[in-house]
């Protein structure tokens, strides 16, 4: 196995909303191809805008973060969306565009000015449709489908702009179990299979625990702990996380526990 | 790995217009968006042709200058129609909001104020029309512009009820400022005004002034359609449009000022026409689907259309009724407001839940 290079890295990131009232105090994180990392936290813990000074739509008052060994904020948008992609908690509704569509839209990066698709693009997003199951409501209108299947087309539009990241912000919190089992699955797949970095914020920490590869805890914009679920699930750091005292329950046959709250 | 296809339990306030599943058209292609342009483009000269000759065929004393003069006025139609649909099409699209338009977002009056400002000022400036005219217009809109974002806006975005509002405070303002430049207007050409306010195609439009607002629509056109393809990307959410490679700061800015030069020339030309802007996109959008490249070039086309054939109904119909001329504003305004209220009630329910 090849050493793993860390794609994108954060290095002591700073940030507040307002001057008073810091969101993030000094978090490092980094990403490598081949790995799911699940970011844990309780709400306002500073996950979410962890993600957007990732994606850089947000700009870190102090620290750095490097795409590729590049500074985030060197790149352009285009150049970036190339190397980076999201995919919002919730899929835009109200849209009249059919799945395949959408997916296509995930070209936009690579394409001419009017976006047209060319039969590259078009392989490109079928596979992406392939590869998340979406290709048998390619002509559906995303406002028609339910929302796991809607999810997995945003994932898919995703992948169609070929990112060696993907950023996710909480994509099941919407979806019932089964779904959010069927989404992290996919992307643990695809980290491992395409392969790339994908990052994604959870609000699930068992789900989390059970299928990332890597688990960051954070409270207060400050991490935790960072790490293997094995070494991560520990009553002392997952207490400290959450404020909340925590039981462990062994499950039979896996090595993580199960966690809840006393 | 097949789901129950159950609908999202929200019940979305659908923004635009709605295709089944059965007619979902194919991936836009660059001969798909040719063909169509073709066609309409087409289509665009024959209404024109055709509009130039209803009521004065058969006539045999018909000069030159008459059809000149006809052809002209046709020529003004459909540069205001496309400028006026294009830019509306492009505001409903940045804005993810099916209500905004030049008109109702304050932006044409805001030219209007330019405009009155200009002939106001006539009397003491030597400055020539075709040029000051325009520029003036442009003035007016890029303020009222400016006004309505910084009212509706909120950390960067904005709600749809708050863009109306905005746009009736700034519509209201911009009317004030127009009746008090009344007061400054020379008394014989207050008529003038007033016709002109009610958005109405002049009889006669000096090529100069024409030339430069045929040339502000067709760069301004010409701006959006480079961006169309990036209407469609946020449509799915600043974030996702941003991550996708959408320079959404700047497409704003860019799309913003490209409405305010394409209002800017409509308003020169015609006056305030209302809500064209709203009426045909949405017919666009129903007949053609919600891609924007292809309504970027369907509604510009139709725009045109749409006002010719309202103009050419003005000049048909006011003998019948015993006006010389009915300003093809009113025309538009007692299409656009029953237009407007269906939307409202129809595709806007809920969409600024």
């Amino acid at each position: 196995m090849t050493p793993e290079v860390d794609i994108l890295q954060a290095t002591d990131i700073a940030f507040a909303y307002r001057p008073d009232e810091p969101v993030l105090r000094g978090v490092s994180l980094s990403a490598a191809p081949g790995r799911f990392t699940c970011l844990l936290g309780s709400n306002g813990s500073g996950k979410t805008t962890l993600l957007r000074c990732l994606m850089g739509q947000i700009e870190p008052a102090s620290g750095a973060i490097r795409l590729d060994g590049k500074l985030l904020r060197d790149y352009r948008p285009r150049e970036l969306a190339r190397m980076l992609a999201y995919v919002p908690q919730l899929p835009a509704s109200s849209l009249a565009f059919s799945a395949a569509e959408i997916v296509l839209m995930g070209r936009y990066a690579h394409t001419g000015p009017l976006g047209l698709a060319g039969p590259g693009d078009v392989a490109v997003a079928r596979e992406a449709m392939k590869m998340t199951d979406t290709l048998d409501f390619a002509d559906r209108m995303l406002d028609e489908l339910s929302g796991g299947e809607a999810q997995r087309v945003m994932i898919a539009r995703a992948l169609a702009q070929q990112p060696s990241v993907i950023l996710l912000d909480e994509p099941t919190s919407h979806l019932d179990i089964r779904h959010q089992l069927n989404i992290y699955q996919m992307m643990r797949r695809l980290a491992h299979d395409w392969p790339m970095a994908v990052v994604c914020v959870s609000h699930d920490v068992n789900l989390a625990a059970r299928i990332a590869d890597d688990l960051v805890l954070m409270r207060r914009g400050l991490v935790v702990a960072a790490g293997s679920p094995a070494d991560v699930i520990r009553q002392d750091l997952l207490t400290q996380t959450y404020d909340v005292p925590v039981d462990l329950i062994p499950t039979p046959g896996d090595d993580v526990p199960m966690v809840r709250a006393k | 790995m097949s789901e129950p296809a159950e609908k999202p339990s929200h019940d979305d306030g659908n923004l635009s217009a709605r295709r089944s599943a059965s007619t979902s058209a194919p991936i836009l292609s660059a001969w798909r968006l040719i063909l169509w342009t073709a066609a309409l483009l087409g289509a665009t000269v024959a209404v024109a042709v055709a509009c130039t000759l209803v009521g004065v065929i058969g006539l045999s004393d018909i000069t030159w200058e008459i059809w000149a003069s006809r052809a002209l006025r046709m020529l003004t139609a459909g540069i205001v129609g496309a400028g006026l649909a294009a830019a509306g099409l492009a505001l409903q699209g940045l804005l993810r909001n099916p209500l905004a338009e030049p008109y109702i977002l304050g932006i044409s009056s805001g030219a209007g104020v330019g405009v009155l400002l200009g002939m106001a000022a006539a009397g003491w400036w030597a400055a020539p029309a075709w040029a000051s005219t325009p520029v003036l217009a442009f003035a007016g809109a890029s303020a009222s512009c400016l006004a309505v974002y910084l009212v509706a806006q909120r950390h960067g975005r904005v709600d749809p009820y708050s863009l109306i509002l905005s746009g009736v405070i700034v519509n209201t303002f911009n009317g004030a400022l127009m009746l008090a430049g009344n007061l400054y207007i020379d008394r014989h050409r207050i008529a003038d005004f007033a016709y002109w306010a009610m958005g109405q195609l002049p009889d006669a439009t000096p090529m100069s002034l024409l030339g430069v607002c045929g040339a502000c629509v067709a760069v301004g056109w010409a701006v959006l359609l480079a961006n169309s393809a990036a209407y469609n990307v946020l449509g799915l959410g600043d974030d996702v449009a941003a991550s996708s490679g959408v320079s959404v700061h700047r497409l704003r800015l860019v799309t913003f000022g490209a409405v305010g030069v394409m209002t800017a020339a409509a308003v020169a030309l015609a006056g305030p026409i209302g809500f064209l802007g709203l009426i045909v996109p949405h017919i666009c959008r129903m007949v053609f689907g919600p891609d924007h490249r292809l309504g970027m070039i369907i509604a510009p086309l139709g725009g045109a259309i749409f006002l010719m054939i309202a103009e050419t109904l003005c000049r048909t119909v006011g003998p019948v009724v015993g006006i010389s001329r009915v300003p093809v504003g009113i025309v538009t305004a007692l299409c656009g407001g029953p237009f407007f209220i269906f939307l409202l009630r129809t595709r806007f329910r809920r969409a600024g839940q």
